[in-house]
C-alpha cells in the first residue's frame, strides 16, 4: 500500500512579516520605556486652585515663619529642630489653629531634598497653606 | 468544473506561541511605559512619600545638580528657557510644567528659575518627586 504523502499546509497570509514587526515594536517599547516611579508635588497653580479655604482668614492669626538653613536644619522660633520634631510641633500648632499659614524661608545654600523633606513634615502636620518664600542672592 | 476545496489555514503550535508571548510582552511594555524625553545629564529627583501622582502631558524642565538645564530633553540656559515656554503659554494658557530637579540642586537656582516661569505666565508648575531612591 502507497501512503499519499501529506502536503505542508500553506498560510494566506505571510505571518513572518507580521512576527518581524512585532518584534520590532517590542524591542522598542523595551528599550525607550523609563520605570521610574514620579510623583509630584505641587510649586505653583492657578488662581482659582489657590484660594484660601474659608477658615485661613483673619482668625488663622499671623503666618509661622519657618527657616531652612544651608545645612538642611529647620529652624522654628530660633529653635534648630529635626524634621520629626518640627512635624509634631506643627501638628500641635494645626490642632490649636486649624487655618495656620506657615512660611518658609529657605536658604538659597539649601538643596531641593531638605524643602522636599520640609514640606513633607508640614503635609504630614496637617498644615493646609504653606508658602516658600524665595531667598534673594545665594544666601 | 470541480474546484478544489481550500486546506483550513494552520500554522506549527509553537509559532502560535511564540507570537502570543510576543503580542502579550508588547502590549505589556506600551502600557507600562512612559514615554517622556530624558534629561541630557543626570537627574535624580527628591525623595517624598506624599507626593501625588504626576500628570500627564506638559514640558519637562530638568535641572541637573550642576545648574544645567534642558526643556524636553534639549540643553539650553535659563534664559532662552523661561524665553521659550513664554512663547509656548501664549498658544497654550493651560500649560503644565513638570520641573524635574536633581535632589542636591541648591535653592538658589530652583526658586528663582520657578519664580521666572511663573513670571512668564506659566500658572501650573509642578515639582517631581519620588518615594523611592534611584
Amino acid at each position: 500500500m502507497q501512503l499519499a504523502r501529506r502536503k505542508n499546509p500553506k498560510a494566506l497570509i505571510s505571518m513572518t512579516a507580521l512576527i518581524d514587526v512585532m518584534l520590532i515594536l517590542l524591542v522598542f517599547f523595551m528599550v525607550t520605556s523609563t520605570y521610574l516611579d514620579l510623583d509630584m508635588v505641587p510649586m505653583v497653580q492657578s488662581s482659582e486652585e489657590t484660594e484660601a479655604p474659608p477658615n485661613t482668614s483673619a482668625a488663622a492669626g499671623a503666618p509661622l515663619l519657618v527657616q531652612l538653613t544651608a545645612s538642611g536644619q529647620v529652624r522654628l522660633r530660633g529653635q534648630v529642630l529635626e524634621i520629626a520634631a518640627l512635624a509634631a510641633q506643627l501638628a500641635d500648632m494645626v490642632a490649636d489653629n486649624p487655618g495656620l499659614r506657615v512660611l518658609v524661608l529657605p536658604s538659597g545654600a539649601a538643596d531641593a531634598q531638605a524643602l522636599v523633606g520640609l514640606i513633607d513634615a508640614a503635609t504630614t502636620a496637617g498644615v493646609a497653606d504653606l508658602r516658600v518664600i524665595r531667598p534673594e542672592g545665594g544666601q | 468544473m470541480k474546484l478544489k476545496a481550500r486546506r483550513g489555514l494552520t500554522m506549527p503550535d509553537p509559532l502560535i506561541s511564540l507570537i502570543d508571548v510576543v503580542f502579550f510582552l508588547l502590549v505589556f511594555f506600551m502600557l507600562v511605559g512612559r514615554m517622556d524625553a530624558t534629561a541630557p545629564f543626570d537627574v535624580a529627583p527628591p525623595i517624598s512619600l506624599l507626593g501625588e501622582d504626576l500628570p500627564t502631558g506638559g514640558l519637562t524642565v530638568s535641572i541637573g545638580v550642576e545648574g544645567q538645564m534642558a526643556l524636553d530633553g534639549v540643553e539650553m540656559d535659563a534664559p532662552a528657557l523661561v524665553a521659550q515656554l513664554a512663547a509656548l503659554h501664549e498658544s497654550q494658557p493651560d500649560l503644565l510644567v513638570r520641573v524635574n530637579a536633581h535632589g542636591a540642586l541648591r535653592l538658589s537656582v530652583l526658586l528663582p528659575l520657578v519664580a521666572d516661569i511663573e513670571a512668564a505666565g506659566v500658572g501650573d508648575i509642578v515639582l517631581v518627586v519620588t518615594p523611592n531612591p534611584i
